[in-house]
């Protein structure tokens, strides 16, 4: 694997549930804002691929998993409070 | 979950409880549940099934979700299919990168075009639709895409063209198809039955030459040229004028004509479609309908007129009630068979002696030689069998009471000639013998002037009359306009 300085996210939806699309809007936001141009993510839809859920074991959707920098972290949730998502993933503000 | 594919960095209980913790604070919409065989399962929990995203993934267009901020939150298959990429490549990505050259402009209801991106081909001509709606407290984009390409065009032309087809051939009417400038596309196998020449190509008017009927519409049809006839049936609605066609073919028919206007999604004028209705027989049944009815008018008046004037007669000549009932019956009785007659042999007429037989009956028995009815045979017109029947009706009444008829040993004779050739009259003699000796002067009561008058007024014919003592003598003459029966000879044989 390359190495990467920035983050590496990935986010676990399912389908077009109202939860899923925002989460996919806040992340991109929060990411813009605080992480301009040291991201990357990834989105993966658990309906169309179920059996993803596994690796990181995601019972609830949406998820989002911060893979880089390590350690993994975990944020539950449609990532409307940014505060929290900025605590979770452990990313000082600019 | 499986231990061997669980990531070794995940801690555990922590993780847990705080899935658990969402799960009750509502901040998640779906889980994950693994099913007993096979692998891990999506569960959407309440509420969180839009139904329009059931619509979105079943389309056969394109579709995706934008954010605010024009990033792709979902992409439906079809999408991927027209695009060449993976959903996996496009979520996440920008709106615009889909595009080639300058992104289109998406304004909600309103239709723009845009060439797709796709992966390993040409650019794709869509056209786009987009729609903002509300996901979750998030105001998206959703956008839609129609495949443009020539081939996919042309496929639905295709299509379409088929389908017209079909309808035009399953058609029992007469029906065009004409394009905004007033041209046929397309013709009924009914239409090319009645039109002038063959009609696709041609301007309406040069395929069908057509005649207003009535004064109302042939105001409207006449108000245009065939030029501006063309135009008009091209773009205005036009509703149930009737209208013949020119040329002998179509001589006997009478049509509805009829056009609507085509309009496409924009609401501009694609052309219209013109029907010509086949009405010739519900004309005929209308004009029939109105003869009869007129015709029927006339027979009533005719008969009221009669049983007045019978009425006003017999009251003149009745000296108490019981006399004017009696001969009011026996006058209305004669009109009613004669009436029965007219009917059984549906008015078109009888022949004479058949309706000396018709009304004598009641005075010819079979041993009996007392009446004898002899002449050529003729067939009597309508208009003379009422009139005629009061006549004889007046005449046997008269041999019943004072005549021959009221004695054992009186006759009467009938006889009748036919003359002329176009206009043929009819000359015919009552002669009655071996009745009571009559007086002229009692004679002359109502009876014979009910007789004039009718022969008269009614037949434009003659009478005369003359009171023999041997018994009365009547010759009346009439004309009955050239109707005699075929095969003449002479019938009405002589009873025995």
């Amino acid at each position: 694997m390359t190495e990467y300085n920035g983050y590496s996210l990935r986010l676990y939806v399912a389908g077009q549930t109202p939860k899923s699309i925002a989460a996919i809007a806040n992340l991109k936001k929060i990411c813009e804002q605080y992480l301009t141009g040291q991201y990357e993510i990834e989105i993966i839809d658990l309906m169309k691929e179920p059996a993803l859920a596994v690796r990181h074991q995601i019972v609830a959707i949406p998820t989002l998993i911060r893979q880089l920098p390590e350690p993994l972290k975990r944020i539950i949730g449609d990532l409307s409070n940014t505060e929290k998502v900025l605590v979770g993933l452990d990313i000082r503000p600019n | 979950m499986p231990e061997s594919n669980r990531d070794p960095k995940l801690p555990l209980f922590k993780d847990a409880d705080e899935t658990v913790q969402a799960i009750h604070r509502g901040d998640i919409d779906a889980v994950v549940v693994m099913r007993a065989l096979g692998g891990p399962e999506v569960i959407l929990l309440h509420g969180a099934e839009e139904p329009y995203r059931l619509l979105v993934e079943r389309m056969s267009d394109g579709a995706l979700t934008a954010g605010p901020d024009g990033v792709i939150l979902y992409v439906n298959d079809r999408l991927c299919e027209l695009s060449g990429y993976p959903s996996a490549r496009l979520v996440g990505s920008d709106l615009a990168s889909l595009f080639e050259g300058e992104p289109p402009k998406f304004a909600p209801e309103v239709r723009a075009e845009a060439s797709l991106l796709r992966n390993g081909d040409d650019a794709l001509p869509v056209a786009a639709w987009s729609q903002p709606i509300s996901i979750g407290g998030t105001t998206t984009t959703l956008v839609w895409l129609t495949d443009l390409s020539t081939h996919r065009r042309a496929e639905q032309i295709a299509t379409a063209e088929r389908f017209a087809r079909s309808v035009l051939e399953q058609a029992t009417e007469a029906v065009v198809v004409l394009s905004p400038d007033g041209y046929i596309t397309h013709a009924s196998g009914r239409a090319e039955q009645i039109a002038e020449r063959p009609p696709v190509g041609c301007m309406f008017s040069e395929a069908f030459a057509l005649e207003a009927q009535n004064t109302e519409d042939s105001g409207a049809l006449a108000r245009f040229s065939t030029e501006s006839l063309d135009i008009l049936l091209a773009t205005k609605p036009f509703h149930g004028v009737e209208a013949k066609l020119r040329g002998e073919r179509n001589a006997k028919s009478a049509f509805l004509l009829s056009a609507g206007p085509l309009v496409d999604d924009n609401k501009a004028n694609v052309g219209s479609i013109v029907t010509l209705t086949d009405i010739t027989d519900r004309k005929r049944a209308e004009e029939q309908q109105t003869m009869m009815v007129a015709e029927l008018n006339h027979r009533v008046k005719n008969i009221l007129a009669i049983v007045q004037s019978v009425a006003a007669q017999t009251v003149r000549s009745s000296d108490s009630l019981e006399d004017f009932a009696d001969a009011f019956t026996g006058r209305l009785k004669a009109l009613a068979t004669a009436h029965d007659i007219l009917t059984q042999t549906r008015w078109i007429g009888i022949g004479l002696s058949e309706l000396l037989a018709a009304v004598l009956a009641p005075y010819r028995s079979p041993d009996e030689a007392r009446v004898s009815i002899f002449g050529p045979a003729i067939l009597l017109p309508a208009r003379a069998i009422l009139p005629l029947s009061m006549v004889l009706h007046e005449m046997t009444t008269n041999a019943a009471k004072y005549g021959a008829l009221s004695t054992r040993r009186g006759n009467i004779e009938i006889t009748w000639q036919v003359s002329g050739g176009v206009d043929k009259s009819i000359e015919l003699v009552w002669l009655e013998r071996g009745g009571r000796k009559v007086k002229a002067s009692a004679s002359a009561g109502f009876g014979t002037k009910l007789i004039d008058h009718v022969i008269s007024h009614d037949l434009d014919g003659k009478t005369e009359i003359s009171f023999d003592p041997a018994g009365v003598r009547l010759t009346i003459a009439f004309p009955v306009g050239g109707l005699a029966k075929r095969g003449a000879a002479a019938s009405g044989a002589a009873t025995e």
